[in-house]
């Protein structure tokens, strides 16, 4: 094999080592929003409101987070384990669950045992108890601060500043990320928000369909006939150029190999270029040869080919036989 | 009195079970499913088109459009039906990637590796795939139905049902079975095309016998044509790495059980059941609407497009190569893919004007590329428009 062939091999094993990896686990679970004074929020099953933490499963795949610690301590990072067996621990792909931090724990799976009131830093450690998946400075008693919503306007909805806090916490005031799961946007993507959203998208950022944009830019189906049409012959010319020069390098090997066994290039080339009814013919002179010598009409070294007859007779048509015939024992 | 009692019960019982038959819900619409089923039955059978395909969607067609009452679970639309069940496989797309399994097990990619320019053939029939597209735009449709339209010019089944699946599933029975119906159809629709955009002396054109291609070349092939093509079109995976995958089955040389399983019951097994319930979806209600003749017209013009651009751009690529390397132009129409069907119209129409001039492997080049470029299209249509 060439040099050449071993190059495109490796650059082939360098996209995909720097192709990055996505794995569907508790690695994908993120801290997500968190209310710290709740006296006109959210309530929970109980109707008591409390201060609660949102998780959100970034991947698309279902993740269970039974199994999985939060806490606010850094130096206890198992303080609370979040019980294994319930089915509600099950996140849906792209979906949100909610602890409360009323520090009872003894309410059920998602009641945490301990309060926000208390806590600086949340951790969410994956089920091994050493991983930390995530982790939250929240800015208590830090301030001022300006405090964001969204409204909606012909281009969708957008996200606004709507004055501001002089410290956190504020009652019913949350912390939370401008978009699920990400850390994108100023202040690595967190906000404080006046709406808050417990079990649902931050911000709901209502955009048109790709599709409708598509044809609100490209009425005629001008730019996604060139721009695809582009990637085609991109795609397609790369196989090419690839393949152009596997087929050299190929031929280019073959014929060291021939030089090497003693036969001449010029033979090797021929033989390369030997159309396919050449292949077909000798194929067939070599299975009347093998399967059947009779067809030696001359001398051994001699391939021939006849054509083959056989007198018809409905006696022996596979057609009119209905049944096997009796073999005789 | 109680014989009168027991004659009205009977009555009322056969009142309604008449109710129940598919006499009493029989609409036109359905006599006209019925017909068009019988039709695709008929052509299949008399005259042998398509047949592995227009049976089972003929037969499909019949059954979907039997009326009945709703509630009965019965329907193809109705969860929790058998048929539902099965169309399944169509509307969450797993019947296409497995089909595209099994033509990769029994696709021969020598021709292609032979000579690698054919697969610019193979890109440049896709064009009618983005003319379908556009002109779908102006018959008013929204871009993902139009997209999901244009993919009929692709000329490849499991890709137009994969696609219109994801981008407009209401549209998918008609998308479905105007694509289906235009492959069995290339024999009618290509060769006056091809003659029309060549001249004589082009068609006797003859090319240049295929070199022999070495194993390791074809092991190659879909290992490094799924890494390059799904690293550029990663929403084409599920098409392209069945195809690939299936290829290599077949090339590697140790998994010939697994290749022939793809290429013999397995890939049966699904063309029965996509045939099936893709005729069955094609309920009276559903299908006959003016949307559906715009489609049919749509993939029409689509066939006519991708054969154009593909014997033209064949024309344009002779322009830039030496006397001996030139490209018969009448193998330009299988880059549509269609595969084989595409490629015995130019080994025909071929035949016609030189009886000696074999065209077939040489056309299965661009052939089996136009299968690769329209997956390739449809993951770019998914990207852009899902």
């Amino acid at each position: 094999m060439s040099k050449r062939l071993y190059l495109f091999l490796l650059a082939g094993c360098l996209l995909l080592a720097g192709a990055p990896a996505v794995a569907q686990s508790q690695a994908d679970i993120r801290i997500n929003e968190v209310l710290v004074s709740n006296t006109d929020d959210y309530e929970d099953d109980y109707g008591h409101k409390h201060g609660w933490i949102e998780l959100f499963n970034t991947s698309r795949g279902t993740v269970d987070i039974g199994g999985c610690y939060i806490s606010n301590d850094r130096n206890d990072l198992k303080k609370y384990r979040i019980p294994k067996g319930d089915v509600l621990t099950k996140i849906k792909p792209r979906q949100h669950i909610v602890l409360w931090a009323d520090n009872k724990p003894l309410r059920g799976t998602f009641h945490v045992n301990f309060t926000l009131e208390e806590t600086s830093a949340l951790y969410f450690t994956s089920s091994n108890g050493r991983d930390v998946v995530d982790s939250l400075h929240i800015p208590i008693g830090e301030g001022p601060f300006s405090v964001m919503d969204y409204i909606a306007n012909d281009k969708g909805n957008q996200v606004t500043v709507k004055g501001s806090i002089p410290h956190y916490p504020v009652e019913n005031v949350s912390y939370g990320r401008l978009m699920d799961g990400e850390d994108a946007g100023g202040a690595n993507g967190w906000a404080f928000l006046v709406k808050t959203t417990p079990s649902s998208n931050n911000v709901i950022l209502d955009s048109e369909a790709a599709a409708q944009r598509f044809k609100q830019f490209d009425p005629y189906g001008v730019i996604m006939a060139i721009t695809a049409m582009s990637v085609v012959f991109v795609a397609l010319i790369l196989l090419y150029i690839v393949f152009k020069n596997i087929g050299r390098a190929s031929i280019n090997s073959g014929r060291k190999k021939a030089e090497k066994a003693g036969v001449a290039p010029d033979a090797v080339a021929v033989a390369q270029d030997a159309p396919g009814e050449v292949y077909a013919a000798i194929a067939i002179a070599l299975h009347l040869y093998i399967q059947q010598e009779e067809a030696h009409d001359i001398e051994n070294t001699i391939l021939t080919i006849n054509k083959v007859t056989r007198t018809y007779s409905p006696w022996s048509s596979k057609i009119y036989g209905l049944r096997e015939i009796p073999h005789k024992q | 009195m109680e014989n009168q009692g027991f004659i009205s019960f009977l009555w009322d019982n056969l009142q309604q079970f008449f109710g129940y038959t598919a006499f009493a819900n029989f609409t036109f619409g359905h006599s006209v499913m019925i017909l068009i089923g019988l039709l695709f039955l008929f052509l299949a059978i008399t005259k042998d088109w398509e047949p592995m395909l227009l049976v089972p969607i003929g037969f499909g067609i019949i059954i979907g459009n039997i009326p009945f009452l709703e509630g009965l679970s019965i329907g193809v639309y109705e969860e929790g039906s058998v048929m539902n069940i099965l169309y399944q496989g169509v509307r969450l797309g797993f019947y296409p990637p497995l089909i595209f399994l099994g033509i990769g097990a029994m696709t021969d990619f020598s021709a292609l590796i032979s000579n690698p320019k054919l697969m610019l053939i193979g890109a440049a029939a896709q064009f009618g795939i983005f003319g379908a597209y556009g002109l779908a735009l102006l018959f008013g449709f929204p871009a993902n139905e139009a997209g999901a339209i244009g993919i009929i010019g692709g000329a490849d089944g499991p890709t137009a049902i994969f696609l219109s699946g994801r981008l407009a599933p209401d549209l998918l029975g008609a998308i479905a079975v105007s694509a289906y119906s235009y492959m069995a159809l290339v024999p009618v629709i290509q060769p006056p095309i091809m003659r029309l955009f060549t001249s004589k002396k082009e068609r006797l054109i003859r090319m240049k016998p295929p070199r022999v291609v070495s194993q390791r070349e074809k092991i190659f092939f879909p290992i490094v044509g799924f890494l390059l093509t799904a690293l550029l079109v990663p929403s084409g995976i599920p098409l392209l790495g069945m195809l690939f995958f299936g290829n290599l089955l077949k090339e590697c040389g140790v998994t010939r059980r697994l290749a022939e399983t793809a290429r013999g019951p397995l890939i049966d097994i699904v063309t029965i059941l996509i045939g099936l319930t893709v005729g069955a979806s094609t309920q009276a209600d559903k299908f006959l609407q003016w949307n559906s003749i715009k489609i049919f017209m749509l993939g029409a013009l689509s066939f006519m497009i991708a054969t154009t651009a593909g014997v033209l751009f064949v024309k344009f690529f002779n322009l830039f190569l030496k006397p001996g390397n030139k490209i018969n132009p009448l193998i330009g129409n299988a880059g549509v893919s269609a595969v084989p069907d595409s490629a015995r119209v130019s080994n025909n129409v071929g035949l016609e004007y030189d009886k000696n001039n074999y065209l077939l492997m040489h056309a299965m080049g661009p052939n089996v590329a136009g299968v690769i470029g329209s997956a390739v299209a449809a993951g770019i249509l998914l990207g852009f428009l899902s």
